[in-house]
């Protein structure tokens, strides 16, 4: 068997785009809150449906399907933690707490999910142009991927750093006290990260959909990716996470090589975002952070 | 289907999970770990009891060998994370219960994958009825679920459970006083593992199958609910919170024949129990039962004085 390895670079690169779109809420929220909100599966579950639904049941096409999942999903974000998350909080629950809440939580989404809608897998209808660029196959969903995640780390950067807001996320993320004593309402920042957080989430979702598939565990079954890039990346670090989410991905393509190679199934892929997890709590539990401290 | 067949079989679950239960309030209530991967634990017992039980071994040593084995996968997987914040060890074993979910489901050799094995029950008595078979597992759950309410219970009044109760309320407090966080941590979590793996054995040999499907993390959920809703930190508690989730469970499945509901029964039955737990842990985080205290000689003698705990008859 000969191996493609520009395909499996590129793959590598589709792959990391998607985790990096997925993790950036992901990794942001437990930055600021301090807590891993395992709910983000079923809010990516959840953009992937309301994708669907505008795409598919309302006809409206992809690109509002993503404005409408990104808005929708990221208020039901917001919701959940105003709702949940911030008056656990207030009345003193542990991280254990918190945690237990965000996937309590996931079961309320995933099963409200499977019940609007249904636990059969549905799928995307839209054709994607598939065409060869010297030894690449690639389609036109995954060039959009790519772009969206390349837009978004340009964006993401340059509200960061040059922004207000920017400046108060990152504040808060490295000292909420002291960031309350400058004059920063660290409640709304808190509110407008889980927002774009769980927007993003749902792009992530529509993307790994229109890609696959969609079902109530699209979500939980990228969850454990998305996690390794959080710890991998440094948690709360957006410029960890973007480095994380291709060294993940790159792994994963790499390892699915090895997988066959060996005769093993393939669905062990998750098994390689696991083993890059225990190495980094080993290792360096701080991930990536120290590479990037100005985030 | 056999009204009191169904009472018996809600009394053999409410023993096996009430000993699941127990093994999360060793590792949660008193010791303070999030163990998100309970799931794990109880698969690697089922599972053990399964292969160990074809080749002729007593039931009673596979149970044993199933703890052993569960104990020591627990050691492993805990210890990259132990030393770091409570997330990434519930992280790391959640996603430990899922990988070996999806090995026991791909791997066909181990134990038929998809479609599972089959297990001898533990004890068979010739020409016995269901009723009696029930009996007899009832029995034998509740013969273990007294020893591992026993150990527990003891371990938490003994100095060690108060040194453990002591990490879980501060831990460089506790590690300045010359206690080793890490190591209580890891002997909490072995122990709740090789507990969770006897339950593990019970339950294979009483359903008579392990299959995949029997090992989703909304078994290491429900767990989580029958000990926040019983009492972290109380053994009696758990127990409580064990039998009224299975009565939950059981209720909302009969209710499901006679309501028509716009929704999937089983969903939400899910709904219902997040919705319960996000409930409990808003306003009564504490569970049903609180916290036991500790009984010494020597908090008495703090508390009253040595002339009050003389006289306390009167």
């Amino acid at each position: 068997m000969t191996i493609n390895w520009a395909q499996i670079l590129f793959n590598s690169v589709v792959t990391g785009s998607l985790y990096l779109i997925g993790a950036v809420g992901l990794t942001l929220t437990y930055g600021l809150s301090n807590f891993p909100n395992f709910a983000h599966a079923e809010l990516i579950t959840l953009g992937a449906f309301i994708g669907y639904f505008v795409a598919e049941q309302l006809g409206l096409g992809l690109p509002a399907a993503l404005i409408v999942a990104f808005l929708v999903t990221g208020i039901v974000g917001f919701l959940c933690y105003r709702g949940i998350f911030q008056p656990l909080a207030k009345r003193g629950a542990t991280i254990i707490h918190l945690m237990v809440a965000s996937i309590a939580l996931g079961f309320i989404l995933r099963h409200s999910i499977g019940g609007i809608w249904t636990w059969r897998p549905l799928y995307f209808t839209t054709i994607w142009a598939t065409f060869d660029i010297g030894p690449l196959r690639v389609t036109g969903l995954w060039l959009w991927l790519i772009f969206t995640a390349l837009a978004l780390a340009v964006i993401m950067h340059f509200i960061l750093v040059r922004t207000k807001i920017g400046k108060a996320i990152r504040a808060t993320s490295s000292n909420p006290e002291l960031a309350l004593a400058s004059g920063i309402s660290v409640d709304r920042i808190i509110w407008l990260t889980w927002f774009i957080g769980a927007g993003l989430a749902a792009i992530a979702g529509i993307f790994r959909g229109a890609d696959t598939q969609i079902w109530p565990m699209t979500g939980w079954d990228i969850i454990l990716p998305m996690f390794a890039v959080a710890i991998l990346g440094g948690i709360g670090n957006f410029y960890g996470a973007i480095a994380a989410a291709f060294i993940i991905g790159l792994a994963e393509n790499i390892g699915v090589v090895g997988l066959i190679a060996l005769g093993l199934s393939t669905t062990y892929r998750i098994g390689i975002a696991f083993l890059i997890l225990i190495i980094t709590l080993i290792v360096k539990p701080q991930g990536l952070a120290m590479l990037f401290r100005r985030a | 289907m056999d009204p009191l067949l169904y009472v018996l079989d809600l009394i053999v679950y409410i023993g096996i999970f009430g000993i699941v239960a127990l093994s999360l309030n060793l590792e949660f209530g008193f010791a303070g770990l999030a163990n998100f991967g309970k799931v794990a634990f109880f698969l690697i017992g089922a599972y053990t009891y399964a292969l160990l039980s074809q080749t002729g071994l007593p039931f009673y040593l596979c149970l044993i060998a199933g703890a052993l084995i569960s104990a020591i996968f627990g050691l492993l997987i805990s210890l990259p994370a132990l030393r770091l914040r409570a997330d990434y060890l519930a992280i790391v074993v959640l996603a430990f219960g899922e990988i070996l979910r999806l090995i026991v489901k791909s791997e066909d050799w181990i134990a038929g994958g998809d479609w599972g094995v089959t297990v001898s029950p533990a004890i068979s008595l010739m020409g016995a009825s269901h009723r009696v078979d029930a009996l007899v597992n009832i029995g034998l759950v509740y013969f273990c679920l007294f020893i591992c309410f026993l150990v527990v219970q003891l371990l938490a009044n003994s100095p060690y459970g108060r040194a453990m109760r002591a990490i879980r309320e501060d831990e460089v407090a506790a590690e300045a006083l010359g206690k080793d966080r890490a190591k209580y941590k890891a002997q909490a979590f072995m122990l709740g593992s090789a507990i969770a793996g006897v339950a593990g054995g019970l339950y294979a040999q009483y359903l008579q199958c392990v299959l995949p499907g029997m090992f989703m993390p909304m078994v290491t959920f429900t767990v989580w609910i029958m000990v926040l809703l019983g009492g972290p930190a109380n053994n009696w508690g758990v127990l409580l919170g064990a039998g009224l989730v299975e009565l939950f469970d059981r209720g909302a499945n009969m209710a499901k024949d006679y309501l028509i509901l716009p929704i999937d029964p089983s969903s939400l039955q899910y709904i219902l129990f997040g919705a319960l737990i996000i409930f409990v842990l808003l306003y009564r985080p504490q569970g049903l039962l609180k916290e036991s205290r500790i009984k010494t000689k020597a908090i008495e003698l703090a508390r009253y004085g040595r002339s009050a705990t003389k006289n306390k008859g009167s």
